[in-house]
């Protein structure tokens, strides 16, 4: 009986070891964050939970006029029962949050030369053809048989949607989000360029950035008023702006910001962000419901994981980024915490 | 209880179904067939019932179009209750079938027991082997996966190989030289309908000639009686108890450990992915790697064919009664050396494909 029992067991042993050799070799070969569980939100930037994280290198290319340069960035991510915490941090010699601010000469207002830092990070929302493969090449720097200036950064078909997250430096982050816009096929509805297709939309609420000027383009219009509600960045949120009623109490050297953040409300503001200037480089926390209920967003389901690719925009107004490699999301099991 | 009894009776009459349960009751087999010894072949019919299960629920959700296939697949394993667990105990149980397969094969070869009068039930048994891995290859294309696309891709351009017939084959497939909404269409009625069709012949022919040629003796007779016992309910509910253990088993081990990996939707468009050989045919794709050019049918189509044939041929040309595997220590050590060469081929394969740096 012991005898049958033991050829039993050796048996169902070499079965059990076989069966971890398939589960081994059909493992898929490429660029993964994993997602790993935590109890509990982590505080900020230097909660210790991200310590016990482990960060993937991810590489960026440059593009278009950036070509031949490359970024890398490291990147962890957790989630809770709830929300998922995306941590990216990056080198960057230039803190650019000015935007184009105004400065005053003494007789004229003219526009200061910087930009602004920023990172755009795109999800599926429903299947996107080929976007797990080619990644941003097929909704943002296509189609490739037509010069640049005839790029739409839209998806090719009506019932391909994506998730667009926008982070900032001078229009999202002083109030600590990233814009949250969906994508989808080109149309003038855009209100970034009433006169330039685009698939870009922005999710529902409200938010962005108003500029800063007045009607023939030629001086601000908005000053800083008594209240201060759109954190330490310097740049001025437009729900703190009043009036210039007389320009004479500006001297030379005096800055003031041209593009106004605006307070964001509704599923615009579902991204939270937590950002931080640093040694020659950013790092910034970006973090959402894992299902904020808004048919404009990405559903997190911790079972599947999930196709995303990333564009950097370094000190720039305009597309020219360093981008990634379609990458994937993937949720760990909640059986282990960090 | 006579009641139930009278009841039960009552309703097998009315369904016509009385003359079968009585045959079941009255077909007897050695009591030989519920040792543990003979358990893989047990194993193996359950994992057959259990891929028709799994597969049935999955086809419910499944579109055979290339543009929805992968989401249908994703929705039926995500969105559904124990989507996750059905679509589990699908992958693991083929791939549990090839192991159980080839240890049923190990043992009836080791122990002699395809010599005659058995010879059809050895073959029937070698047909099994080689229509089920059809199946695996035929439903790999079908949630249009990167890997499951250009895997079909290499192995319909080993197909083309093949002279004369390969072409003809390939149309055969996919319905021309592209592999989309055709080919899947195919793949799919092949994978749903043909296949399991061949499958569920082949395993009655299997019974069939065990019930008419009887079970091999043990090669060391028994101290113990010889007896008989009736194939219902004793090696019914047999099944029945490793039906559910083994299913319990597959589904807790693909519900907490052994989640099936899933890739990329197909992009027939990127030609960049390699995609690697899945652990049976490990030591083909070796062989295809290493006859090359004009010697491509020799890895492709002479050396397995070769193989098979010998598989299927062996209980005609190995005629001596004599079962003892020492008294046939020529057979074993050829055998043996054909496994080892396997076994090498697909360790050459597997360094090749799986340990080589990841980008």
């Amino acid at each position: 009986m012991n005898r049958r029992l033991l050829s039993f067991g050796m048996m169902f042993l070499v079965i059990g070891c076989m069966s971890f050799g398939m589960y081994r070799i059909a493992q898929a070969a490429q660029l993964t964050v994993k997602v790993a569980h935590i109890k509990s939100a982590p505080a900020g930037l230097d909660d210790p939970v991200w310590k016990n994280i482990q960060a993937v290198s991810i590489s960026m290319e440059g593009r278009d006029a950036l070509s031949g340069r490359k970024e890398t960035m490291a990147a962890k991510a957790a989630y809770t029962d709830t929300d998922i915490f995306l941590l990216f941090k990056w080198k960057d010699p230039t803190r650019s949050v000015t935007k184009q601010s105004w400065i005053f000469n003494g007789i004229n207002w003219k526009h200061l030369p910087g930009d602004e830092d920023r990172l755009a990070i795109l999800f599926e929302i429903t299947r996107i053809s080929k976007f797990a493969t080619r990644g941003c090449a097929v909704t943002c720097h296509s189609p490739p048989e037509l010069s640049k200036d005839q790029w739409v950064l839209a998806t090719k078909n009506a019932p391909e949607m994506g998730d667009l997250w926008h982070w900032k430096a001078a229009r999202s982050d002083p109030y600590k989000y990233a814009d949250d816009s969906w994508l989808t096929i080109p149309g003038l509805l855009g209100e970034y360029d009433p006169n330039k297709q685009s698939g870009r939309r922005s999710d529902a609420g409200s938010g962005g950035d108003i500029k800063n000027e007045v009607a023939d383009k030629s001086k601000p219009r908005y000053m800083p008023g008594p209240t201060r509600s759109g954190g330490d960045s310097g740049v001025l949120p437009a729900e703190d702006a009043v009036e210039i009623t007389d320009y004479t109490i500006f001297k030379p050297g005096d800055v003031l910001t041209y593009r106004m953040p605006r307070k964001p409300a509704g599923s615009r503001a579902d991204i939270s962000a937590v950002s931080r200037y640093q040694d020659g480089g950013w790092i910034l926390m970006l973090y959402r419901k894992l299902n904020t209920g808004h048919d404009d967003d990405v559903i997190f389901d911790p079972k599947k994981q999930y196709s995303f690719a990333m564009g950097l925009f370094d000190d720039a107004g305009d597309d020219h980024s360093k981008a990634t490699e379609p990458l994937t999301l993937k949720f760990l099991k909640s059986d282990r915490n960090y | 209880m006579k009641n139930s009894e009278n009841m039960s009776q009552g309703l097998l009459k009315l369904l016509a179904l009385d003359h079968a349960v009585d045959f079941l009751k009255n077909t007897t087999i050695s009591s030989d067939a519920l040792t543990w010894k003979r358990v893989c072949g047990s194993i193996a019919t359950v994992l057959v019932i259990l891929l028709f299960l799994s597969g049935a629920f999955m086809a419910l959700y499944y579109s055979p179009y290339p543009g929805a296939a992968y989401d249908s697949v994703q929705y039926a394993e995500f969105d559904l209750p124990f989507g996750d667990v059905i679509r589990g105990i699908h992958h693991w149980s083929w791939n549990l079938l090839l192991v159980v397969m080839l240890l049923h094969m190990t043992r009836t070869f080791f122990t002699g027991a395809y010599k005659p009068p058995r010879e059809m039930v050895w073959v029937s048994g070698v047909l099994l082997l080689l229509v089920v891995p059809l199946a695996i290859i035929t439903g790999d294309l079908l949630p249009w996966t990167q890997a499951g696309y250009w895997t079909t891709r290499v192995r319909v351009s080993i197909i083309s190989s093949v002279p004369v017939i390969g072409p003809f084959m390939v149309d055969l497939l996919q319905g021309g030289p592209r592999t989309g909404i055709v080919a899947l269409t195919r793949f799919y009625v092949l994978h749903v309908i043909f296949l399991p069709a061949g499958i569920i012949s082949l395993l009655a022919l299997h019974f069939y000639f065990l019930r008419l040629k009887g079970l091999a003796d043990p090669i060391m007779p028994s101290r113990l009686p010889k007896r008989n016992i009736a194939l219902l309910p004793d090696m019914i509910n047999r099944w029945l108890i490793l039906f559910i253990v083994v299913t319990l088993a597959i589904g807790i081990a693909t519900r907490f450990w052994f989640a099936v990996p899933y890739g990329d939707p197909a992009d027939p468009s990127d030609s960049r992915f390699v995609p690697k050989p899945e652990w049976w045919v490990l030591f083909l794709n070796q062989l295809v790697s290493i006859f090359k050019g004009p010697f491509t049918i020799v890895g492709s189509a002479v050396i397995p064919g070769a193989l098979a044939g010998l598989l299927l041929v062996l209980p005609f040309i190995s005629r001596s009664p004599e079962r003892r595997p020492v008294r046939r220590w020529k057979e074993i050590l050829v055998a043996m050396l054909i496994a080892a060469a396997i076994l090498g081929l697909s360790v050459m394969s597997w360094i090749e494909h799986f340990t080589s740096t990841v980008a």
